[in-house]
């Protein structure tokens, strides 16, 4: 009896053991990207044109890229951090400035992400991709005109309403409904919009960043504000699901590509850089995730399908008009615990 | 429990079924219901793992393109090698040390044996992002390179205590003399350990290990603290699909991983059997 | 506290112990050194980030101060600890009353099957975590699996809303669990006596009687061992109770995590786990202080 156990765990486990290999690596390119944000066929590409490696290493926040780099874990040599992380890293002297010389592709960026405020010139990081944040609603039941947050969050959608689990987007959208700029997270600002806030908070059905998606496409929400992402996935799965872009102001994300100090490798990462400029690599990032892409020359490329969903490109907006977050600092932790409280509520 | 005199037998309860036959019908059929709520998502994720369809919901015909994908997917595939070696190395290291740990522990009195008994809990309790932050802190000032060895010290200490728990459990009024016996028959402490604990113990330690893959084979937050470019896992791959929607190329990969278990499993059963005949 | 009791009977039982020798503790060294220097070690660092103040890029300040704990003793973190043990506790009680029965069949059925039985209990969840969750979504959800059904075999005319529901999480629990609480009860019932249950049979004992007089007694090393590994875990777990309940109450698990990431206080959130890990040991030891007492 004890005899066929060991043999249970043995054969369970013996298979993993063959499959060990070992693989030692030099001049690599250490990329610390979002996971599942760069496609592979992209990386591969790279490596098959330049020869040189790229190894991979994934987080899923801002926050857990800055810990494990700051904490020393790698000499990374390229970062993917969101548009508010880029000014704090710049501001703390963490990133290293580019030889644009090496970046011919720039000039393919569309004029309006050539001089973000949170990085004048791109003299630090380079756009990868841009997003909105918006409201998605089931046409079918839904019946609107819905043009606001404050359309959102009615009555007659208790109980059916999925919003993004974001402390700072949610106080973000407090803010532009009470008519501040969505920046000024100050102590009085937010005691301003908190009752506001504790209705709102009180008829979300689900909170979630990762896939809102799925409590609409399952029938469990009928409408929602989430990353203009999810809404262009929705729309391509079913028309039924109409996206808006709230007439308070629009807030829009650029997830962006930087070197940190770190890097010994600065010429490959800018190598790589000028890579994903080129309007086919760009596009094969667009075919993937459907956000803005800020490569002009690569959105000449695109599907009418893609170019047409309005999630993606939203017709008729002014990017310029959007509004960016900048980085809030200590303040993060009074917008969480302000949240997390109605939450519980 | 109270027997009043009345005509009902004592000890007699209505709701529990009389009868050993029927007691084990009645425990079969709980087992049978327990196991159908245990393998109906299985269930689910192998048939969506042949639907032509991304979105789980609807079913668009038979496809076995999936499949086709995930062998072209080196990257998934090494991810899911990588949790394989992590799993299995964390599951042998965690099997030695909380079992010989539940023994030491049984067996001999240590100075300060209580707050030992109580510096196990701490892993099993611990957020995982405390533990992953703090192991992070801990490996770069040893100047530990990141990768498979400090994944696996990672993963081990959070398991170990699995292991020594279910251990302590099976120790619980074992048979002094079992020890005793081959130790009057000339075997060293350490043979009597090895030839008569370990195989009255093995039950728990095939419990444990079991445990302790599953831990380390699904866990997360750890895993992005400390892990290397090297030894990026299965879940830190399937974390990042979720926002465009999971791919059903997943629910081939554990299709045929548990496919293969099962196989290797029933083999083995099979294989002992005819040997022992 | 039950938990804290099961871990006391565990670690405190009778036992046949003798004073180490040098062989006992050559032994006990590696186990010893690994908790020091990855469990102790990382625990001091902790305690010391708890006292600490942070930058506003999230890094440590090495200055002294007690704020993050007064402003952790406020009963809405309490209130938030609460709910998570209160979960942590149903999902417990549950697995018992499922699991046990599983255990004892599998634990009492032929040498030939019991290996088998006891790998298929583990084997559904050697797939990731995200998809198991996500086929439970897709089998509760508005326009899911199990409304199609009701709603095909005409009990319910609406669909009902399973999903981000207090059920749909303790559900999602329960499932996670169960082997946690079936595996150490098994290893207690193989190891049962078959004579003594027949024994109990021959002498006139209603199975009833047997059960409650001879088989639970001998199975509560294997329970309690079950009830730790559940419920010990499952505090701090949010995952679960993220993805079926919507996140609309957040749990310990959670607002700790935050702190470590969107909230870029790691002081505060290092602060929440000291009292958490406190709180918790605090009571282990006292209910063994209570054992050993009542023993003596």
């Amino acid at each position: 009896m004890t005899k066929h156990k060991t043999k249970l765990i043995v054969a369970a486990c013996a298979g993993a053991m063959l499959l060990a290999g070992c693989e030692k690596k030099d001049e690599t390119l250490k990329l610390f990207s979002w996971s599942e944000y760069v496609p592979q066929a992209v990386i591969d590409k790279f490596t098959e044109e330049t020869g040189i490696k790229v190894s991979v290493e994934n987080y899923s926040s801002n926050e857990e890229m800055l810990a494990k780099l700051l904490a020393g874990g790698g000499a990374y040599d390229l970062i993917q951090p969101s548009e508010y992380t880029v000014q704090a890293m710049i501001k703390e002297d963490l990133l290293q400035e580019l030889d644009q010389a090496k970046i011919p592709n720039l000039k393919n960026l569309a004029p309006e992400f050539r001089n973000m405020p949170f990085d004048p010139n791109n003299k630090f990081s380079v756009p990868w991709l841009a997003g909105f944040v918006g409201v998605v609603y089931n046409a079918e039941v839904v019946p609107g005109p819905i043009v606001s947050y404050k359309d959102v969050f009615t009555d007659e959608h208790a109980g059916r309403i999925v919003i993004l689990d974001d402390a700072r987007e949610t106080v973000s959208w407090g803010l532009a409904t009470a008519g501040i700029p969505i920046n000024n997270v100050t102590d009085e600002n937010l005691a301003t919009i908190t009752p506001l806030l504790k209705d709102w908070l009180g008829k979300v059905k689900v909170f979630d960043s990762d896939s809102p998606k799925t409590a609409m496409s399952n029938g469990d929400t009928d409408i929602g504000i989430v990353w203009s992402g999810e809404g262009a996935l929705l729309f391509a799965e079913n028309p039924k699901f109409q996206w808006v872009m709230p007439v308070e102001g629009v807030h829009m994300f650029v997830d962006n590509l930087a070197i940190p100090k770190t890097s010994q490798n600065k010429d490959k990462a800018e190598a790589f850089i000028n890579f994903i400029l080129r309007p086919e690599i760009s596009k094969m990032i667009s075919d993937e995730f459907p956000y803005y892409n800020p490569n002009l020359e690569a959105r000449a490329l695109l599907s009418p399908e893609q170019l047409n969903n309005p999630a993606s490109y939203p017709p008729g907006f002014d990017v310029t008009s959007a509004q960016l977050f900048t980085d809030l600092g200590e303040q993060a932790s009074k917008v969480d615990e302000l949240i997390t409280t109605l939450k519980a509520q | 429990m109270t027997d009043a005199p009345s005509l009902v037998p004592p000890g007699r309860r209505w709701w529990l079924p009389q009868g050993p036959a029927v007691q084990r019908a009645f425990f079969g059929g709980w087992t049978v219901a327990v196991f159908a709520f245990l393998y109906l998502p299985i269930a689910l994720l192998v048939v969506y793992s042949f639907n032509d369809s991304k979105l789980n919901l609807y079913w668009a015909g038979f496809t076995t393109k999936w499949y086709g994908l995930l062998f072209g997917n080196e990257v998934l595939l090494r991810a899911f090698q990588n949790s394989l070696i992590v799993a299995t190395a964390t599951t042998a290291l965690s099997v030695v040390i909380g079992t010989s740990a539940a023994w030491l522990l049984y067996r001999y009195r240590f100075p300060a044996q209580q707050t030992l008994g109580l510096l196990i809990f701490i892993p099993m309790v611990m957020p995982e992002v405390l533990m992953g932050v703090s192991l992070l802190v801990l490996f770069v000032s040893l100047g530990i390179p990141l990768g498979y060895t400090t994944l696996i010290i990672a993963h081990t200490t959070f398991c170990f205590p699995f292991v020594l728990v279910g251990v302590q459990a099976r120790l619980q009024g074992i048979d002094p003399s079992l020890e005793e016996a081959a130790m009057d028959l000339g075997a060293t402490p350490l043979k009597a350990f090895w030839l008569v604990i370990i195989p009255y113990l093995l039950p728990a330690i095939v419990a444990g290990a079991l445990m302790s893959f599953t831990l380390s084979f699904d866990e997360y937050i750890v895993t992005i603290f400390t892990s290397g470019a090297d030894s990026q896992t299965l879940p830190l791959k399937v974390y990042g699909m979720v926002r465009v929607g999971l791919n059903p190329q997943l629910n081939a990969l554990s299709t045929l991983f548990i496919a293969a278990t099962a196989v290797l499993v029933i083999a083995s059963q099979v294989f002992t059997r005819k040997k022992t005949i | 506290m039950a938990v804290a009791a099961a871990a006391a009977a565990l670690a405190a039982g009778p036992s046949p112990q003798r004073r180490a020798g040098l062989g006992p503790w050559f032994a006990v060294t590696p186990m010893l050194g690994w908790l020091a220097l990855f469990v102790i070690v990382p625990t001091l660092m902790l305690l010391v980030i708890s006292f600490c103040e942070r930058d506003a890029l999230g890094r440590i300040v090495y200055s002294f101060t007690f704020e993050n704990y007064t402003r952790a003793f406020d009963w809405k973190w309490l209130k938030i600890l609460g709910i998570s043990v209160w979960y942590a506790f149903l999902t417990t009680a549950i697995c018992l009353v499922l699991g046990y029965p599983v255990a004892y069949f599998i634990g009492r059925s032929s040498d030939r099957v019991r290996g088998l039985l006891i790998m298929l209990v583990m084997i559904p969840f050697w797939t990731s975590f995200l998809i198991r969750t996500y086929a439970w979504i897709s089998i509760l959800s508005q326009d899911g699996l199990l409304n199609a059904l009701l709603m095909t075999l005409k009990i319910t005319s609406a669909p009902i809303g399973f999903m981000y529901t207090p059920f749909a999480v303790i559900l999602g629990l329960v499932y996670n669990f169960l082997p946690f609480m079936i595996l150490p009860i098994y290893t207690s019932v193989e190891k049962l006596d078959g004579s003594l249950i027949e024994a109990a049979y021959d002498l006139g004992a209603r199975p009833a009687r047997v059960f409650s007089k001879v088989v639970l007694p001998l199975t509560q090393p294997g329970i309690a061992a079950g009830i730790l590994l559940v419920f010990v875990p499952a505090i701090a777990m949010f995952a679960i109770t993220n993805l079926m309940g919507g996140g609309a109450n957040p749990t310990i698990g959670e607002v700790i995590q935050n702190q470590f990431t969107r909230a870029r206080n790691q002081p505060f959130g290092a602060a929440l786990g000291v009292l958490l890990l406190a709180i918790f040991i605090f009571s282990l030891w006292l209910s063994s202080k209570f054992r050993r007492s009542e023993q003596e």
